[in-house]
């Protein structure tokens, strides 16, 4: 699975890196990155579940 | 962060007073009800005894909050500062330029570094009543706690506390202090004179002795121009965290312990499973909103929400508290506190989400840990009935709490 966050619609909310933290974490501004682009299919349903905690819906997830 | 719909001043009208009482009563005392009762009228509110429309669909509040080019925040004063406060009065590109330094000293990294502060305040309150067997959980907890977070971020004397609480309360709810919207509004202006003159003190004293805090900071850091801040962008900078960072969390406070005491199952979850704690404050804030708008809008061009036109000049209200409720979101008339969606914009959304969002929750989270862990089982007071105050700002001004002391410890 890929995760990506369209930093263009992130706004630092925070509630990514805070439920998967295996698969997202923040830089000094509080913005969310992703650690990388390739889930491990372990962690896959955190990256799922990050998709629906985001208010701004920058997240989003492919196979 | 909230801020109401600036009133033009005019004759005061009993009758309009009277009416717009009514209607925050209302709103504060059931959210849910109320905000139902408007939708099933209008996707957009257009009551006339009100200040102007309020966007209440999810998708309406998202897409102004979002939409910065059509929806401005450069509107008129916000609670009763002339200048534009920064950096929720600004737009962007302006905007971006102040959250560029404003974000890093609100990081969670940064609050993660305030919570030893912050719990040592908890647990000094809670030490100066435990014993009693009862305390008024809003003015002894939910009242001086983020004043005193405030003053330590700012590097400020505790002693300031007193002045820090009368202010906010000035800023927030001025007709409530004052006793009427005409005084409370001349109120308003005099004391915002008097904090922009006391922080203004508190710069110079910051150039002739820098420390290491937040004020310190914003004197030497380089703007993205390679300048630095002025005198007057910090003070209104100052100013807005003043106004927008105590009363909420206060308020936030107030209806998460209300709802816990009643509602015994919840309270118990917290005891039981502690690691349930943050996902109760996601879903207590949506279902609570406790901050039910964010500040108002201004179309900058003719337009339509849900189809309702809006011409341009038009301040809109965000009404955060509708958007969570929003029957066409799936769940969202529930409380479900393992909820997994927690994108609620209780905090609001868009470039201006409240700065002081992870403070909040990071302030929200040591109340509610200490105080539990300390005192698991505790009750409203018997014989009294919550009352709403009634402002844009859900509040409870007296939360009276009892637990049982062990007999032989009390004092």
């Amino acid at each position: 699975m890929k995760v990506a966050i369209d930093q263009g619609r992130c706004q630092g909310h925070g509630r990514c890196y805070e439920l998967a933290p295996e698969v997202f974490t923040d830089d000094d501004s509080g913005y969310g990155t992703v650690i990388a682009p390739d889930v491990p299919p372990a962690y896959a349903d955190q990256a799922q579940d990050a998709v629906n905690v985001c208010p701004e819906r920058a997240i989003s997830t492919a196979e | 962060m909230a801020a109401q719909t600036t009133v033009e001043a005019g004759p005061p009208d009993a009758e309009r007073e009277a009416r717009l009482e009514q209607f925050m009563r209302e709103r504060a005392n059931d959210p849910r009800a109320y905000y139902a009762q408007l939708r099933a009228r209008c996707p957009v509110d257009f009551d006339e005894h009100r200040d102007g429309p309020a966007a209440l669909s999810r998708a309406d509040v998202e897409s102004v909050l979002r939409d910065t080019d059509l929806w401005s925040n450069e509107t008129t004063p916000i609670m009763g500062s002339a200048e534009p406060v920064i950096p929720l009065g600004v737009d962007p590109p302006q905007h971006s330029i102040y959250r560029r330094v404003l974000d890093p000293l609100f990081s969670p990294k940064r609050m993660k570094a305030l919570e030893p502060a912050v719990t040592d305040h908890v647990n000094q309150m809670i030490d100066a009543f435990i014993d009693t067997g009862q305390c008024d959980f809003s003015a002894d907890v939910a009242v001086p706690l983020p004043c005193l977070t405030f003053l330590t971020l700012l590097g400020l004397p505790e002693e300031e506390l007193d002045d820090m609480v009368r202010w906010k309360d000035i800023m927030i709810r001025p007709e409530i202090v004052a006793g009427s919207r005409e005084a409370g509004q001349q109120l308003q202006m005099q004391t915002v004179g008097e904090i922009y003159q006391r922080f203004s003190q508190e710069l110079a004293a910051r150039r002739e002795q820098p420390r290491d805090d937040l004020i310190t900071f914003l004197l030497t850091t380089d703007v993205d121009d390679g300048r630095k801040l002025s005198e007057s962008e910090i003070l209104r900078i100052l100013f807005l965290l003043l106004a927008a960072g105590l009363d909420t969390v206060t308020i936030s406070l107030e209806c998460i312990f209300n709802y816990l005491i009643e509602h015994p199952e919840a309270r118990q979850l917290l005891v039981d499973e502690p690691e349930s704690m943050d996902g109760l404050i996601e879903e207590l804030l949506r279902w609570e909103s406790p901050v039910m708008g964010a500040a108002a809008r201004r179309a900058t061009r003719d337009t339509e929400l849900s189809g309702c036109p809006i011409p341009a000049g038009t301040l809109v209200l965000p009404a955060l508290a509708a958007a969570n409720l929003d029957p066409d979101v799936p769940g969202s008339q529930q409380v479900d506190l393992r909820r997994k969606d927690k994108s609620h914009l209780a905090f609001g959304g868009g470039p201006h989400r409240c700065l002081g969002s992870h403070l909040a929750r990071m302030e929200l989270r040591v109340v509610i840990r200490e105080w539990h862990r300390r005192i698991p089982e505790y009750r409203l007071k018997p014989g009294v009935a919550v009352e709403w105050t009634p402002s844009s700002l859900r509040g409870i001004d007296h939360l009276p709490l009892v637990w049982d002391v062990p007999a032989g410890d009390a004092r």
